[in-house]
């Protein structure tokens, strides 16, 4: 590897963080600064992202409501997954994970090299509110943009029996609590927020959780992926 | 009805206010689900002893919740079926399994709680340890996200000390191992585990292997040779990366690590049990420093510290010392300089220390090792509660559990009906 081979991770990494610390959040998805770890993380490539599981496969919807394999979704692309519900109030669950896939968004479209390569997947948990049409709504025009070559899905599922198998392959934890704060029971999925990092061949390599989903962090780990692709210098020379 | 079949189907749980984001005061950080009002059972993780019960290893449960009819009683118990020196237990992330093992084997028993709290249940049985890592004995079980962490003590081939830690996914499934590090002062010894993802910190501690811990303690101490073989070190990994950074001289056998839970705080604790001496760890500048703070009993009578409890807000210390049979109390409001200001002769031998979030509430266990526990009248086995309320320790209920054939009462977790999930249609 060249020395100017060396230093296109850290100067990529600078323009990250610098799209990630001023990227604005959208709408009502509106919220303070996205936390920043207390540290440098490791460089990309001096660690290893080992396979946690495979995701899981089932049948999903699309904004279209055409019935479609999950895989199609997981796979070709390294794929960042997270589960929502569009209801979600709790600033620290699903707001939390809209605005951070906002702020990766705009970070990988700043970056050439990683175009074509990166998707975001938005998959509801609440199969009898978020149907195609909620779903639609709540990604208002992200569902549509292709910038660069970053598509952003939002899916949902046609009922719980196919949600099922997801949620319990994902491992992602759910359940139904009722907030009784200010006197009235409200309905609330609770649930630990996780973002799954999916390999192009459909390995989960990394979880993230709510309590420390740092953006930052992504990229270096989707840097990781690619270089362990070998694709770092096809990546080099698209920035060339 | 579609959002009745919702719920029945998601294995979801009614609760009348959702848990927030931390856990019993010793915990992973990743374990979101927490007991912050009364808990309703404590888990006791029981050595089974031959010619006692079934003298298998069990998972006992036993119902602390002071408003039930059953306050105090054993509710369930689960045998394994084999007795392999019961020791330590984990929740998973999601706090619906429980890993537990023993250190004389490398099996590793998942018990599900969530189901019905009140009866936990062996759904799975994980025996690779020794044949995927090398390492024998696992202790820590400690939540990532999606993932276990498991800190063994041994290892296969010598049963020395020379082990790590082996990663496995919630499924079961290994993933990776880790050896403790060998060079820069590493003795190649483990514990304990414990993370502060926010500094993207593990620490790691240090203890003995196989071929002492199972050897009858008056007989190990005064093997001269046997005793060199403990543990001295912690250390310090970059979590992301899983690899080991600096070594800290920690004599004495370093074991169980708790960090501050308070957010303003990036400072752990630990007592290292040979020397009774409690150690701070924490960040200089951007250095990583291991500092000795502060003395427990008398160290020249060996008191033998052998778990310790946080506060939620990292002010407060429980030391439990095995020999003396005190559990103390100390002041952390300064982590360089603890303060004891209490301690109570809580049984003739006590080791584990467990309290609720709110730190009114105590348990402690009696069993150290089958074969370092106390003979004679001197070897109670029970599992104790106790009310705390800021000035002494109150006696509530109290299980005896060499009465009740259960077994070497060891390690503790709290558990609740709020957590309860419904089982998945079939």
């Amino acid at each position: 590897m060249s020395d100017s081979g060396r230093l296109q991770p850290a100067v990529r990494a600078i323009v990250l963080l610098a799209v990630l610390a001023w990227a604005p959040v959208g709408g009502a998805h509106e919220g303070g600064p996205l936390a920043e770890p207390d540290f440098i993380p490791p460089a990309p490539g001096t660690y290893t992202l080992h396979r946690i599981m495979a995701a899981p496969d089932g049948r999903v919807l699309g904004i279209d409501g055409r019935q479609q394999p999950l895989s199609r979704y997981t796979r070709g692309q390294i794929t960042l997954l997270g589960f929502i519900y569009t209801t979600c109030t709790d600033p620290e669950g699903c707001p939390l994970a809209y605005r951070v896939f906002d702020s990766l968004k705009k970070a990988i479209v700043a970056t050439p090299a990683l175009h074509g390569k990166v998707r975001l997947v938005t998959l509801s948990f609440d199969p009898v509110r978020d149907s195609p049409d909620v779903m639609q709504q709540y990604a208002g025009s992200r569902a549509v943009e292709n910038e660069a070559g970053l598509r952003w899905y939002f899916l949902t599922t046609g009922s719980a029996r196919e949600l099922m198998p997801l949620v319990e392959g994902f491992g992602q934890d759910v359940r139904i609590t009722f907030d009784r704060s200010d006197g009235r029971a409200r309905r609330e999925l609770s649930h630990v927020l996780k973002v799954f990092l999916i390999d192009r061949v459909g390995d989960v390599r990394e979880i993230y959780t709510s309590t420390f989903l740092y953006p930052r962090l992504v990229p270096n780990d989707i840097e990781t992926l690619l270089m362990e692709e070998g694709l770092k210098q096809s990546r080099i020379s698209v920035k060339n | 009805m579609r959002h009745t079949t919702l719920i029945a189907l998601l294995t979801l749980v009614i609760a009348t206010s959702p848990l927030a984001n931390a856990d019993e005061t010793c915990n992973s950080p990743y374990i979101a689900k927490l007991i912050k009002g009364q808990e309703d059972y404590v888990y006791v993780w029981t050595l089974g002893v031959e010619g006692i019960g079934d003298g298998s290893d069990k998972l006992v449960t036993v119902d602390v919740n002071p408003k039930s009819k059953r306050y105090g009683k054993v509710i369930h118990s689960v045998p394994t079926g084999s007795r392999v020196e019961a020791h330590h237990m984990g929740f998973t992330d999601d706090r619906r399994h429980l890993w537990a093992g023993g250190l004389a084997d490398n099996r590793i028993w998942v018990f599900d709680i969530a189901t019905d709290p009140a009866k936990p249940r062996i759904v799975q049985t994980i025996s690779d340890l020794g044949e995927k890592s090398g390492w024998l004995g696992p202790h820590t079980y400690y939540a990532m996200p999606g993932r276990m962490l498991v800190q063994a003590l041994s290892n296969t081939q010598d049963k020395g000390g020379r082990t790590g830690m082996a990663l496995y996914n919630n499924k079961g499934k290994f993933i990776a191992s880790y050896a403790m590090p060998t060079e820069n002062g590493g003795d190649g010894y483990g514990y304990d585990l414990a993370v502060n993802p926010r500094k993207n910190v593990l620490l790691t501690s240090s203890f003995t292997g196989y071929a002492n811990y199972m050897r009858p303690i008056g007989e190990l101490m005064k093997d001269g040779e046997a005793m060199k073989k403990f543990g001295a070190t912690m250390a310090v990994w970059d979590l992301k990366a899983m690899k080991a950074g600096k070594v800290f001289s920690v004599p004495g056998a370093p074991l169980e690590i708790r960090w501050s839970l308070n957010p303003k705080d990036d400072w752990a604790i630990t007592a290292a049990a040979l020397t009774s001496k409690l150690w701070l760890i924490k960040q200089e500048g951007k250095e990583w420093v291991a500092k000795e703070v502060g003395t427990i009993g008398d160290p020249s009578k060996i008191p033998l510290p052998v778990d310790i409890s946080i506060t939620r807000d990292g002010k407060g210390l429980w030391v439990n010392t095995f020999m003396d049979g005190k559990t103390r109390y100390f002041d952390l409001s300064n982590p360089e300089a603890p303060k004891q200001t209490y301690e109570k002769a809580t049984g003739k031998q006590v080791n584990m220390i467990s309290q609720s979030w709110d730190g009114k509430r105590v348990y402690i266990t009696s069993s150290l090792l089958a074969n370092w526990d106390k003979g004679g009248a001197d070897n109670e086995q029970f599992l104790r509660g106790f009310a705390w309320d800021g000035k002494e320790l109150s006696h509530r209920f109290e299980v005896d559990f060499t009465k009740q054939k259960l077994g070497r009462a060891h390690h503790m977790k709290l558990g609740s009906n709020a957590l309860r999930t419904a089982a998945p249609k079939k």
